[in-house]
């Protein structure tokens, strides 16, 4: 175990995704309760406010430079130039938001806290629900074999031929509250293990007949002791494989539902889907106002990349012919 | 039973159990969408009535034409001693739904009463269009990088396989969304939004092909990167792991010409890598749902996306019936397909009928 | 050294997998062999259509019709007359409105008036109309008889002079009439009369013809072409209106191509880059859209002009909904300038209490002094904190100034009211978020409660919710503001919530004509202001009915926003009106009188 970790400390990928991952995880664990969220801009336009330090000319939707601030105080020009009611607002009120506010004008940086913190619990819920029902039906497809295989098999094509985002809508009007977190996170779970599924099965079947377990079958062991004690161990880091890859799927399915408007409702139910479903139906993109989007996209892509970086290199270490 | 030829047993039982999953599938699809609010009730909320009578009128005129009340031989609503139209149950649908079905009749929508059938067929191009040469390029564009990067190793491998990861790690719709804002609004290099110009006819013209291509770039580039990187990390372990086999070094011992090592390495590294293909083929009318929502690319993805947020249970039921035979189909064939090419799962088929 | 090559061939297959996704798209809009639209001779309008247009038979239900068949669209069907939104004049189409009273609305039928196949229109197409609906319940028509008793007809001058009576026993209301004179198109009796027959006069059949391959209509403009883009009209060069209402001027379009887009961000993108000529649809941000030659109705804000209110409903037969304190304290809370500065972009001009506009046609009916005797100061917090406190209510807050929860005046716990609002609608969304901030900062304890549009519209007109947003389905016409009040107010169809024959207006159950509470008066004035004429009198009416409505709150107008929004390009067309040159009034060019803006229109060379 310690040369596995020793090994796996060696991996340059490793080292970054690791990095990657527990800053991003510790940010949406914490971030959450210690940034003190600014409060709503004084400025009275719709439009979100630019992150500080950097001035926008709408007129281009290009970014012109960046602004010397001094001190901590930075005019939002921008935002009083535009002010199309002709009153000089509050023009001394200092922009301190770091990446700007969304279109409500709420502190940008502390909705994005709270939405990384909410998209890694449900890509996390939702991980440890597929792989809990991906591993176990595959275990026994692969194990049993036989007729349990072919119903199994059949069971796993349903929940690959329905689209899931139709489950969600369909199911989600039967809850009077609407869509919260964990009941998306609990459903994508629902959605995704069959290809965990596919995968440990294909892994169980081949163990099927090493001798160990011949052996052990000869010596009386059930068949869940058999399962349990001497097939899962062997698939113990597959399936710790799996199980980040379907972390990573979590979370891209997440602001993918979100993303066509599906996302999760209610009080504080904030995620990164969510975030960037809010820029694009406040035209941010067409309006070129970047830091709607950027921020949000940028979270996402990072975790699921330090995800696919830890997979990888465990991948490496686990299967020495792929390392170097 | 056919136990001499264990091949043909093989399609036969596997060709049963699917045609057992199809069914199962056939009634899950329509019990489904049945779980949400009534349609009916969506549409005559959005409307406006000048009495509680005409509203009922209305209300049961929906239901007659939807097929959701008991009708009688002369076309008239059935009713009950309170003079409410009677209901028609589930069952008496499902029995209705599944013969027509068979007889190719996929409904009408509720939204504009056009059949199911030519909504799809109407979509569906549009989802072949933007995904089938996206999923065959990638997939052709990720495999060569991919056996590339296995291959070379080195600062090549250095380069390629952590750009490709970073690709596959972006969402689809967040690439799309840079591209459109950098390419579409930013730089004003290609069209952001829609199939082809709307002031252009479509036909043969150069105008048209002209304007479709161009309109074509941007999202097929937000899928296209993806996947591509999604399928040469695939390839990348594949090939490596193929690399490490006693007949690669031999040939190499032998001083085989490199492309000639290249071929034997992906003609073995290809049999999973050929699966994955045929099941996205077959997922594939599903639709990039997202892609087309940005790029207003109105295919299959779209169509249902609607239908979903009205319960339009005529349009749901259509598109996934068409998901799930096209997905059952290419899981079908893979396994057909395995057990035919793969020597190993041929050998296992023999032994089993021992 | 072989595999850039490889590279290089799949890079250089791209432009293949171009070509094979275009051979695809051909199948499917083969349909079409019309060549291409010149850019100087085509007005492209949009934001009526987002479905795939399907049919274009008049009869059939308005929401299953497509662009110019349904609605209020009249430019291929044409109704008796337009209602010009700015000037609240009834103009002449097919008909010229000769008087109104409390006994019959008398309309001239134009004798110049031709369908496109030379037969005149005459009283025997107003008559198949109107009477579709006495003979066929499905028919679009089916709720006329509750208002016009019968159709008389007579000749006066070579005119025919038709009357359409009043009914008494019916819902005795004229003003219905005079809408529906502008809302329903008259259709061709010859040939909808011949399908009928055809048809052994089987409705639901004549409902299945499409009426796409060339429609008989009355109208300047004809359908030629569409598929599931858009949807392509060309000029009928020899409309009849155009000799008789425009001195013989053609319209200066030839066509006008509807596009159908599947995303707001569409309509922005396009008017901007001049490919999209008008639309009538929300556009954040508008204001920014000018240097791209997009304009609207007002250079400055509200930039276009209000028509409708949208209502934040709320459940009064729940506590403590039911406590017109506690609705007038809600009222009071909210910050109304900040819901049209962040949520709206400056489309709302300054909030006036009650449910008359005090601006426009409407103002002659707002009484100033009556609305601030009875209102409640608007978007004064003090004021609304006061109210609570002096009904019994009483918040407590958490040490951060947040809201934990409210004791009610008999000493329980409020519940946690929810604001239902569909998900996605980016507007509402915005409002809500902002309301519950503002409510809860006085106390009173909301939740923003978004849900699909699925378990939305099934919820309203059942009354299944704590608040809810909701615009009513109440157009601009001759009968404002009496139908806002009706819609908001009446009880005449009162069911308790949940009830399956749900209630299509004042969905909050105000007012429950059961209750030993009920103010009589409010249907009273309903029934009375239709038949009201003189202007003195009708204040009158309309003053106490506002000022009930403002004593009991029934519901909150969050906002007055344009019933359709007009922004339109410079770029390809000029000649646009505006607050500057009205000629006619802020509607497309397809609505109501807003269609005279066809013939103004000038092409950019």
């Amino acid at each position: 175990m310690l040369k596995l970790l020793k090994n796996l400390i060696k991996e340059p990928m490793f080292v970054i995704g690791i990095f990657l991952f527990l800053t991003t995880v510790l940010a949406g664990l914490l971030g959450p309760s210690f940034y003190i969220a600014q409060p709503r801009s004084e400025f009275g336009y719709e439009a979100p406010l630019a992150p500080r330090g950097i001035e926008v000319d709408l007129s281009k939707n290009t970014l012109i430079h960046w602004v010397v601030h001094r001190g901590d105080t930075l005019y939002a020009k921008e935002t009083i130039k535009r002010d199309s009611l002709g009153n000089m607002l509050n023009s001394t009120t200092p922009a301190t938001y770091w990446i700007g506010t969304d279109n409500l004008g709420q502190d940008y940086m502390a909705l994005l806290l709270r939405g990384l913190q909410n998209s890694l619990y449900v890509g996390f819920l939702a991980g440890i629900i597929a792989t809990t029902i991906g591993t176990l039906v595959g275990l026994f497809a692969g194990f049993k074999g036989g007729i349990i295989d072919d119903i199994l098999n059949m069971f796993t094509n349903l929940f690959i031929v329905i689209p899931s985002f139709v489950v969600l809508v369909l199911v989600s009007t039967s809850f009077p509250q609407g869509r919260s977190l964990t009941l998306i996170a609990i459903l994508i779970g629902f959605t995704t293990w069959p290809w965990t599924a596919r995968s440990v099965r294909a892994q169980a079947a081949s163990l099927r007949g090493r001798d160990h377990i011949s052996l052990a079958r000869i010596n009386g062991a059930s068949n869940l002791q058999i399962i349990f004690k001497h097939i899962l161990p062997y698939l113990a880091s597959y399936v710790f494989m799996v199980f980040i890859m379907q972390v990573a799927s979590g979370i891209l399915s997440e602001s993918a539902i979100s993303m066509i408007g599906l996302g999760p409702l209610g009080e504080g139910a904030t995620s990164l889907g969510v975030i960037l479903n809010t820029a694009k139906n406040q035209s941010a993109i067409t309006d070129g106002l970047w830091w709607g989007i950027f921020p949000a996209a940028i979270v996402i892509t990072v975790i699921v990349f330090a995800l696919y970086l830890l997979n990888n290199s465990m991948e490496g270490v686990f299967n020495p012919r792929l390392r170097k | 039973m056919l136990k001499k030829y264990p091949t043909v047993r093989y399609v036969l039982l596997r060709s049963i159990w699917y045609f057992l999953t199809f069914l199962v599938a056939l009634a899950l699809n329509f019990f489904l969408p049945r779980l949400g609010s009534d349609p009916v009730e969506i549409m005559m909320a959005q409307g406006s009535y000048s009495s509680p009578e005409i509203r009922k009128q209305t209300e049961e005129n929906l239901r007659k034409e939807f097929g959701l009340v008991v009708v009688d031989k002369e076309g008239n609503i059935v009713r009950d001693e309170n003079g409410n139209a009677v209901k028609a149950s589930k069952a008496s649908q499902l029995v209705n739904y599944i013969s027509q079905v068979f007889r190719g009749n996929l409904g009408t929508s509720f939204e504009n009463q056009k059949p199911v059938a030519e909504i799809i067929m109407e979509a569906l191009p549009w989802t072949i269009a933007l995904q089938l040469p996206t999923i065959l390029f990638g997939w052709i564009f990720g495999n060569v990088l991919g056996a590339l990067a296995a291959y070379r190793r080195g600062v090549f491998d250095k380069v390629i396989f952590p750009l490709a990861l970073l690709m596959s790690s972006i969402p689809f719709f967040v690439f799309g969304m840079v591209l459109v804002y950098f390419f579409g609004v930013v730089w004003d290099f290609f069209p952001a939004i829609g199939g082809y110009a709307s002031g252009i006819t479509p036909d043969f013209s150069w105008e048209f092909l002209k304007s479709a291509g161009y309109h074509y770039i941007l999202p097929f580039l937000s899928i296209f990167l993806i996947l591509a990187g999604g399928q040469a990390i695939g390839m990348r372990s594949m090939g490596i792991y193929e690399l490490g086999t006693d007949y690669i070094k031999y040939a190499k011992w032998l001083g085989l010409k490199e492309t000639r090592v290249l071929t034997y390495l992906f003609r073995n590294a290809m049999l999973p890598q050929l699966t994955g293909l045929a099941l996205s083929i077959g997922q594939m009318v599903g639709g990039a749902l997202i892609t087309e929502m940005i790029f207003s690319y109105p295919g299959l993805g779209l169509t249902m996306l609607k239908a979903v947020q009205t319960n339009n249970y005529p349009v749901i039921q259509g598109v996934t019936l068409l998901i799930t035979t096209c997905v059952l189909l290419a899981n079908f064939t893979v396994d057909i397909l395995i057990a035919l090419l793969d020597p190993r799962v041929k050998a296992s088929l023999t032994m089993d009928t021992k | 050294m072989k595999f850039p090559k490889l590279i290089a061939c799949s890079v250089l297959m791209l432009p293949f997998a171009l070509f094979m996704s275009c051979e695809k798209k051909e199948d499917k809009a083969g349909e079409s062999k019309a060549a291409s639209y010149p850019r100087s001779q085509t007005l492209y309008l949009s934001g009526s259509q987002w479905g795939d247009p399907n049919t274009f038979n008049p009869l059939v239900e308005p929401w299953l019709v497509a662009w110019p068949a349904n609605d209020r669209f009249n430019i291929m069907y044409e109704p008796l007359t337009a209602y010009n939104s700015l000037t609240g004049a009834t103009e002449p189409v097919l008909g010229i409105l000769v008087s109104y009273d409390v006994d019959k609305v008398v309309v001239d039928i134009q004798p110049e008036a031709k369908w496109s196949d030379g037969v005149p229109v005459t009283s025997t197409d107003v008559k198949f109309i109107y009477e579709l609906g006495k003979e066929f319940p499905q028919a679009p028509t089916n709720y006329v008889g509750d208002f016009v008793s019968e159709i008389k007809v007579d000749t006066v001058d070579g005119k025919e002079r038709l009357s359409f009576m009043v009914n008494k026993t019916g819902r005795n209301n004229p003003l219905v009439i005079l809408d529906q004179l502008q809302a329903i198109r008259i259709v061709p009796a010859h040939v909808f009369g011949k399908y009928l027959a055809e048809n052994n006069r089987d409705f639901d059949a004549v409902k299945k013809i499409k009426c796409d391959k060339d429609p008989v209509v009355s109208g300047p403009y004809t359908l030629v072409h569409y598929n599931n883009e858009r949807i392509v009209l060309v000029r009928r060069d020899d409309y009849w209106g155009n000799k008789v209402m425009h001195d013989g001027a053609l319209p200066a379009p030839k066509y006008i191509i509807h596009p159908i887009y599947k995303n707001n961000d569409h309509f922005a993108i396009n008017l901007q880059k001049g490919a999209l000529d008008a639309s009538m649809n929300y556009i954040p941000r508008i204001n920014d859209k000018k240097k791209d030659g997009v304009s609207t109705w007002y250079d400055s804000p509200p930039y276009f002009v209000p028509g409708s209110m949208h209502f934040l409903y709320l459940n009064t037969t729940k506590a403590p909904l039911n406590d017109k304190k506690f609705r007038r304290a809600m009222a009071a809370a909210i910050d109304y300038t900040a819901i049209s500065r962040r949520a709206l972009s400056n489309y709302t001009p300054e909030m006036k209490p009650g449910l008359i506009m005090s601006g426009g046609l409407e103002k002659k009916f707002y009484n100033e002094e009556e609305v601030n005797k009875h209102s409640v100061p608007l978007g004064d917090k003090e004021y609304a904190k006061k109210v609570l406190k002096d009904a019994g209510y009483k918040p407590f807050f958490d040490e951060k100034g947040s809201l934990k929860f409210t004791i009610g005046p008999k000493g329980d716990t409020l519940p946690t009211l929810l604001i239902k609002s569909p998900s996605g609608w980016s507007d509402w969304e915005a409002i809500v978020n902002l309301v519950v901030n503002q409510l809860r900062e006085v106390g009173i304890d909301v939740r923003e409660g978004f849900v699909d549009g699925s378990q939305y519209w099934p919820n309203l007109p059942s009354g299944e919710f704590d608040m809810i947003m909701r615009k009513p389905p109440v157009a601009v016409t001759a009968s404002l503001p009496w139908n806002r009040f009706n819609s908001v107010m009446s009880s005449r169809n009162w069911r308790p919530v949940g009830d399956g024959n749900s209630m299509n207006e004042n969905e909050g159950r105000y007012n429950n004509p059961q209750a030993p509470d009920y103010n009589k008066r409010v249907d009273k004035l309903l029934d009375l202001i239709p038949l009201i004429a003189d202007e003195d009198s009708l204040k009158t009416a309309y003053t106490e009915l506002n000022n009930i409505f403002l004593d009991d709150q029934p519901v909150i107008p969050v906002c007055h926003l344009p019933e359709e929004y007009y922004q339109f390009s410079t770029k390809a067309w000029t000649g646009w009106p505006t607050e500057k040159n009205p000629f006619a009034p802020p509607q497309l060019p397809w609505v109501g009188s807003g269609i005279n803006t066809l013939w103004r229109l000038k092409p950019v060379e």
